[in-house]
């Protein structure tokens, strides 16, 4: 049979963000793949050279959509590494509250596109409506559903309370016993065990040689994670356990990040109950000496690692980040070959992929459009009124 | 000694192993140990590196020192950070390429080119990572010297319609 | 006048009109079952037409490298196809408009053509999807087939009959020996969701691996009408397992036997749309396997207890 080269992206349906792969077929196998990236660089690292230290924060933010509470945590660990400051305890639990909270999300969007990729939608419509709920706790505690710009050099913005608190928890426990249902379905559902079984293998030399991280390397069987390795914020003081799976398939990656929800739940309920007292931000000067430093962060796609250089003035020297799903991206290639054409959306959903953390950061566009506040009361009643034109009654939900 | 014996004890193997060749070693804090290279001497390094336990190559950051180019390697155990700092002059930036010890390296190595101009050599041929097919192979957006705003009057994004 | 009756039958009831405003229906109860399972809300009923008319206004686009009379030609191959499969069911009641002895491996053919204009249709658009799609799309076909056919004989061999409509007729005389075809029923179920391209059998055109399958180059009006032909196979299948299986009309006529049509084929796409949520869609070499070492003998089975029945009741 002659050999067929398939594009897959920069736009296609299995693909959120553009990236490009060509893929060699013969009939439905694949004989070769290529990476390409690049479609999303903006240039944040020239970009974060001409701002200060403040308003990086906010430019790292948005490196990623996902992960933004990863980044603005590891930037600022190194900048308050730089400028010898002590941040609060409160603060750094409050962090590590977020943090949690984000993985939870980020799992939970995973569990839904890996549903998706593998045709199995009414687990991603289920996940899905789940996710809501981490997402009303981050709405809750923030403001924000998606960047929660809850951190600022020297602490975080806002404290958490008892209200606040008590709403967490009540969300979390239904979603401990939804998750605890979503890791029956998983494992017992035969069509998903079909689908992920013995799919995208990486065995556990390669995945070190290419330098796989996070949820990845740790189906594995490579026990790395940083909040073990060097824990940071409180990690050494929570209780968790380090979750890997041998199989070093598509399904270890399942059951991985299933498992990890779970020590999630535990880890975001320890934090709330001992939440220490105190201050929750400390005051930290404009102008940083010079220095260099270099961090690490578990985001949940994986270590996430950022270096910084100040040079004395107000903005930094030199900033880079390197985001988890670059370092996954060199496994995708080996997993993919000799696969079936059928399990390569699945291949690329099982790193979890996040193009825009990968491709960074150049060209703002300046125009201010018109602005008006609504308030998330008039948003949804705007949403319900559009539907209700269109003949859909969303008020019976 | 005592504080940080684990990361005194990397320092002075490497300095051991590659008298000469290291220079402005020093522990910072605990895990992270950091250091200067030759440059010639980096794959070799590296490989040491790599059989001692620091088989992951986190990441590769390039700088612009003004005078020098340079990239920081960043290896880790997962616990501990070595950072091997290598530099070149600015007139001719060339680096080793890393990737018979870390194939994983492609695309840090491919970024040096792309955003600083250093040329690594030993890579393989390919499209370019990260910056678009149609930017001037010339110019290097990571150097001080390159500006945003020179390079958007000379390129402009879309060009201007006259009213 | 005359004339004009079987003319109307064929335009309007049970022909094109009726499949087409049906098969738009059964698209939007299969939707919307979907989504209730799936605990979300679904389109409200007019979607389908909203969709229909939509596609209808945009424009066609014809690849260069496609041969542009086959490619606008085949849709309406399909829809032909699938419309006269429909003419020897029994709808609305006992008798169908046209029924002949052996009519049950005519349908069954033409019921294969849609199949075949959907290959067609992705190999003369030549785009790597496409062609990709297409050759799932035989591939698919070759695996659900046999067992189609298979377990349709079994009824045939109990009714002594390769007429639907006699088929029908038995069964509604005889109404004790519908259970027993439990097995067949389910088999052919599962082969018609093969055939229907549904999840989890959705293989030929998989978004999430080859974007549009075999339909990627189709678009506007033809388009259209392939997703019209795919919603009247639907139809037709539901009502092709309805009379084979379920005993047709169950011997009403004129509104009452609409009435059970309508009742059964939305029964059928009950438990079609029930397949649709409950699974991860499968591999193509799963799913011959599934076809072949699974399905094929269960619908064999089916046959020969049929075939043991036959002889015990003489």
């Amino acid at each position: 049979m002659s050999k067929i080269t398939i594009p897959l992206g920069p736009q296609h349906p299995a693909l959120k963000e553009p990236e490009n792969f060509m893929l060699v077929l013969e009939g439905e196998q694949i004989t070769g793949a290529t990476v390409n990236l690049g479609y999303n660089h903006r240039g944040m690292e020239k970009a974060a050279e001409n701002r200060t230290y403040i308003q990086n924060l906010y430019l790292i933010e948005r490196v990623c959509g996902i992960c933004s509470h990863s980044h603005t945590t590891t930037y600022i660990t190194n900048v308050e590494e730089l400028a010898k400051c002590e941040t609060p305890k409160r603060a750094l639990a409050i962090r590590t509250l977020f943090a949690e909270l984000e993985r939870v999300h980020s799992h939970l969007l995973w569990l839904g596109v890996a549903g998706y990729e593998m045709g199995f939608e009414t687990l991603f419509m289920y996940t899905w409506r789940d996710r809501e709920q981490v997402l009303d706790c981050l709405e809750m505690l923030s403001g924000n559903r998606v960047h929660y710009s809850i951190n600022t050099i020297g602490g975080v913005r806002r404290d958490i309370s008892a209200e606040q608190k008590a709403g967490v928890i009540k969300r979390i426990d239904y979603l401990i016993e939804r998750t605890n249902y979503y890791i029956k379905l998983a494992l017992e559902e035969p069509t998903v065990a079909a689908r992920t079984a013995n799919v995208g293998k990486l065995p556990p030399e390669v995945a070190i040689e290419r330098g796989a991280v996070g949820p990845t390397a740790r189906a594995s069987g490579i026990a790395r994670d940083v909040r073990k390795d060097e824990p940071y914020l409180i990690y050494n003081e929570l209780d968790f356990k380090l979750i890997t799976h041998n199989t070093n398939d598509v399904f270890g990656r399942l059951v991985v990040r299933a498992l990890e929800l779970v020590e999630s739940y535990k880890m975001i309920k320890e934090v709330l109950n001992n939440l220490p007292e105190g201050p929750i931000a400390v005051k930290v000067p404009m102008r940083i000496a010079p220095g260099e430093c270099v961090n690490h962060y578990e985001a949940p796609r994986g270590e996430d690692i950022h270096y910084l250089k100040a040079n004395g003035t107000d903005k930094p020297e030199r900033l880079k980040v390197r985001a988890p799903t670059l370092a996954n991206l060199q496994s995708v290639a080996y997993m993919m070959e000799g696969g079936w054409l059928a399990d390569v959306p699945l291949v690329i959903a099982a790193i979890d992929p996040c193009m825009s953390c990968t491709d960074r950061a150049v060209v703002w566009d300046p125009k201010k459009g018109r602005k008006q506040v609504y308030g998330w009361e008039e948003l949804r009643k705007l949403s319900i009124e559009q539907y209700k034109r269109r003949g859909v009654d969303f008020t019976r939900l | 000694m005592s504080e940080f014996a684990r990361e005194e004890k990397v320092k002075a193997d490497i300095e051991a192993k590659f008298a000469g060749a290291v220079t402005n070693a020093s522990v910072q804090r605990k895990n992270r140990v950091w250091l200067e290279l030759e440059p010639s001497r980096l794959p070799e390094l590296l490989a040491w590196l790599k059989a001692a336990g620091f088989d992951h190559l986190a990441t590769v950051t390039g700088f612009d020192e003004g005078e020098n180019l340079g990239a920081h390697y960043h290896m880790t155990d997962t616990k501990m950070l070595v950072n091997v700092k290598v530099k070149t002059p600015r007139t001719n930036p060339v680096l080793p390429s890393v990737l018979k010890v870390f194939p994983g390296a492609l695309s840090y190595e491919l970024e040096l080119q792309d955003m600083l101009g250093i040329k690594v050599e030993g890579l393989p041929p390919g499209r370019r990572y990260p910056l678009d097919d149609d930017f001037p192979t010339d110019q290097y957006p990571l150097r001080k010297d390159w500006k945003v705003e020179e390079y958007l009057a000379k390129n402009p994004l879309f060009p201007t319609e006259a009213k | 006048m005359e004339s004009i009756i079987p003319l109307a039958y064929l335009i309007i009831f049970p022909g094109f009109l009726f499949l087409a405003v049906y098969g738009m229906f059964l698209q939007w109860v299969d939707r919307k079952l979907c989504a209730v399972m799936q605990n979300r809300m679904g389109p409200p009923w007019f979607q389908p037409f909203a969709d229909f008319i939509k596609l209808l206004a945009k424009e066609v686009i014809v690849p260069d490298a496609a041969d542009s009379a086959m490619f606008r030609a085949l849709p309406y191959f399909a829809m032909a196809a699938v419309i006269t499969a429909l003419v020897s069911i029994p709808v609305s009641g006992p008798a169908a408009l046209f029924s002949y002895q052996g009519d049950l491996v005519a349908v069954i053919y033409l019921l294969t053509i849609p199949t075949v204009t959907f290959f067609l249709a992705g190999w003369s658009s030549t785009s790597p999807y496409s062609t990709v799609g297409s050759m799932r799309v035989l591939t698919q076909l070759f695996a659900y087939e046999v067992p189609l056919m298979l377990s349709l004989i079994g009824p045939a061999i109990l009714a002594g009959s390769w007429n639907i409509s006699e088929i029908a007729a038995f069964f509604t005389a005889h109404p004790v020996l519908i259970p027993s075809q439990l097995l067949g029923f389910l088999a052919a179920l599962i082969a018609l969701q093969v055939k229907l391209e549904r999840m989890p059998f959705d293989i030929p055109h998989a978004k999430n691996e080859i974007v549009g399958g075999q339909f990627t180059e189709y678009s506007g009006r033809l388009l259209n009408f392939f997703l019209l032909a795919v919603d009247m196979e639907l139809v037709v299948g539901a009502a092709l397992v309805n009379a084979v299986f379920l005993g047709g009309s169950l011997g009403f006529a004129g509104w009452a036997g609409i009435g059970v049509f309508l009742g059964k084929t939305l029964f059928i796409t009950f438990l079609l749309a029930l397949l649709k949520v409950l699974m991860a869609r499968i591999r193509i070499e799963q799913m011959i396997n599934f076809c072949w070492k699974y399905l094929a003998p269960v619908a064999m089975a089916q046959v020969a207890f049929d075939i043991f029945l036959k002889f015990k009741l003489g």
